[in-house]
């Protein structure tokens, strides 16, 4: 080969040479942990090939609880989120003196590490903490007396829960939800106003298929978060008391370690976890269109 | 009335209105964080009270007396607004241990002599000293996870920086690519990027417990910041692709026909323009790897993170509210100034493609 081919060679060369350092730091620590869980997942001790290690995640008698908690949770704290959160983007959609901070006020919440969310809500749901503290100064408790907010049944402690998701996370979803709404050409909507719409028809006719795929965007984020909440139910509730999944994987392997079947346990949990937001997330590539070839680009 | 008038009326109704919604999210967004910030700043005593005060004292209003086994301290309650009785004793030493680690506005035991002193001429004896506000955050510092919280701070920050440097540089080349080069498989590339960062940090913290071990690095902060990097390279990929896709060839081209090289147009041109793209992908790495607890949990033992110290000490701070209050706000600090830098970043992210 000549010179001057070698040199065409090296320039196509650039680009991969540029990706290479991702695609061997992604083989090294994130395929390679993937192969070793789902691997190890279906051998047992002498590395044969099993299904022991799932059998027995489905016989631990917190799993059932865990799965429906968690479900319970994602499903009634992403509706009511989303919601809500319509509602007020859809309220507070327009220019107004102060919007850049309320917009910046609004992020505090979900900015808010979950260890330091942890810390707020535990001080204000004890039985003299600040929320009961709030109410007897706003008259709604005699002197004395107080709400023992963690002490209710378990549905109570998933609509304990579910609110305290809520306040970390609507803030936010209501600013995705308002980016999209501003999206929206305005003559869109006049349109429909001069053909005769009224703002519910409007609303339902021409601004929400218009939302459409930042609705999308923002529910199956959170629903990837949600799935994986349990941080906030241990520092509020303790562990073993109202299971979720994640929870499971940090109680077989740090607060039951040890026992033969902790690493197993937590791997096993583990997989589940990973099976369940993987599916998510391949749902939310496909509406939102990277498997269609003729994509343009993306910023 | 006009008609002119009556639709003025109208519009600064529903303008107040509106100010008024606004104002009620706003309160609902704050409120507890307002309490958080204000049990931090609570002394012990003030934290034990029920209900618990509004506002922190920033003075704590002392009144002495001879009392049966010595002398009577009280404080003056702004809430019941009288004062109480807290301490009835000889033992000087003890008084000025009661009032720096309960009331929060210490006095050496020679400042109590001078206003026992007093007590010869009249009695009793009022005297107000000002709170030392971050008593709770010097307690958390001596206290939380036994001793552990500074080395768990530095530890912690040290896992940042190694998580920013790898994201920024592997993440960066690669962003360069996707923006500047088009090749075979970029698109997919792109996209398995993207799974990668939506696929949970908990699910590679379980089998990185053993390729950790084996490399030597379980319980080191190295090997929780190449945990993290997964999730931030993926976002640096993302938004430095956009940033510099942002920033026209013609530049660094511009710079190549004045007889730059290649890699000098880039560090000359390109990248001083990228700085604040890269500034933010900086951000973004520090609060995942700041934020982050349960990979931190699992792939510690003896040398946690500061979230984990943070978090153990919430989980067994059921009496302690203060110290709970303050650990939770050095933790959320950092964040919530970080975001304030890069909410512009966030606010394009959330309304673009997202991530």
């Amino acid at each position: 080969m000549t010179k001057k081919q070698w040199k065409k060679l090296g320039e196509q060369a650039v680009p991969y040479l540029l990706i290479l350092p991702v695609v061997v730091y992604y083989a090294a620590f994130w395929l390679r942990p993937v192969l070793i869980s789902v691997i190890g997942s279906f051998t047992d001790a002498a590395g044969h090939l099993t299904l022991q290690n799932f059998a027995m995640v489905i016989h631990d008698e917190a799993f059932i609880p865990a799965l429906r908690n968690t479900a319970v949770i994602v499903l009634f704290s992403v509706t009511l989120e989303f919601f809500v959160a319509l509602f007020l983007a859809l309220l507070i959609n327009r220019k107004f003196v102060g919007a850049s901070f309320f917009l910046f006020l609004a992020m505090i919440p979900m900015a808010l590490p979950s260890a330091a969310a942890g810390a707020m809500w535990i001080t204000g749901l004890t039985a003299h903490g600040w929320i009961n503290s709030l109410l007897h100064y706003l008259g709604f408790l005699a002197k004395g007396k107080s709400i023992y907010w963690l002490a209710g049944s378990e549905t109570s402690l998933l609509a304990l829960l579910i609110v305290v998701d809520a306040w970390q996370v609507i803030p936010s979803v209501m600013i995705i939800l308002l980016a999209g709404l501003q999206n929206i050409p305005e003559e869109m909507q006049e349109a429909g106003y001069v053909f005769g719409g009224n703002y519910l028809t409007v609303l339902r006719k021409i601004t929400l298929p218009l939302l459409k795929p930042t609705i999308q965007t923002a529910v199956i984020l959170r629903l990837i978060s949600a799935i994986q909440i349990w941080l906030i139910v241990v520092i509020l509730l303790g562990f073993s008391r109202l299971p979720v999944l994640v929870e499971r994987i940090v109680y077989y392997h740090k607060e039951v370690r040890g026992l033969d079947i902790s690493y197993q346990m937590a791997m096993g949990y583990t997989i589940i976890v990973a099976v369940i937001v993987s599916l998510v997330s391949l749902a939310y590539l496909q509406v939102s269109g990277a498997f269609k070839k003729e994509r343009g680009e993306v910023a | 009335m006009t008609k002119k008038t009556r639709r003025n009326i109208y519009r600064t109704a529903r303008l107040t209105a509106f100010y008024i919604f606004v104002s009620g999210v706003t309160i609902a967004m704050l409120l507890p964080l307002y309490f958080i910030v204000s049990l931090s700043f609570l002394s012990t005593r003030e934290a034990y009270r029920y209900p618990l005060p509004l506002l922190p004292a920033l003075n704590v209003e002392y009144k002495l007396t001879h009392g049966e086994r010595g002398y009577l301290l009280s404080v003056y309650d702004p809430i019941d607004k009288e004062y109480q009785t807290v301490l009835d004793t000889g033992d000087l030493e003890k008084m000025s241990v009661y009032m720096k680690s309960q009331l929060g506005a210490p006095m050496s035991v020679p400042e109590i002599e001078q206003q026992i002193a007093r007590l010869e001429h009249e009695a009793p004896v009022f005297f107000t000293r000002r709170k030392s506000l971050l008593y709770n955050y010097e307690t958390f510092f001596k206290v939380a996870g036994t001793g552990q919280a500074v080395p768990a701070l530095i530890r912690s920050l040290e896992i940042c920086a190694m998580t920013i440097a790898i994201s920024l540089t592997i993440g960066g080349m690669a962003g360069y690519a996707f923006a500047r080069y088009t090749f075979r498989g970029r698109d997919a590339l792109k996209f398995s990027v993207l799974f990668v960062r939506m696929f949970p940090g908990v699910a590679i913290a379980m089998p990185m417990v053993i390729i950790l071990v084996n490399m030597g690095f379980y319980d080191a902060p190295i090997g929780l910041s190449l945990v993290y990097s997964v999730g931030s390279i993926a976002l640096t990929i993302w938004i430095t692709a956009s940033i510099f896709m942002g920033i026209p060839v013609s530049l660094e081209e511009a710079a190549q026909v004045f007889g730059a090289t290649k890699i000098q147009a880039f560090l000359r041109v390109t990248l001083p323009l990228s700085l604040p793209g890269l500034a933010a992908c900086a951000m973004y790495a520090f609060l995942g790897a700041w934020n982050e607890t349960v990979a931190a949990i699992i792939l510690t033992q003896f040398n946690p993170t500061f979230s984990v110290v943070v978090y153990q000490t919430v989980l067994g701070a059921v009496g302690q509210v203060n110290l709970a209050a303050a650990g939770g706000m050095v933790m959320a600090l950092p964040a919530v100034i970080f975001t304030f830098f890069i909410r512009r970043y966030i606010h394009q992210m959330w309304g673009g493609v997202t991530v």
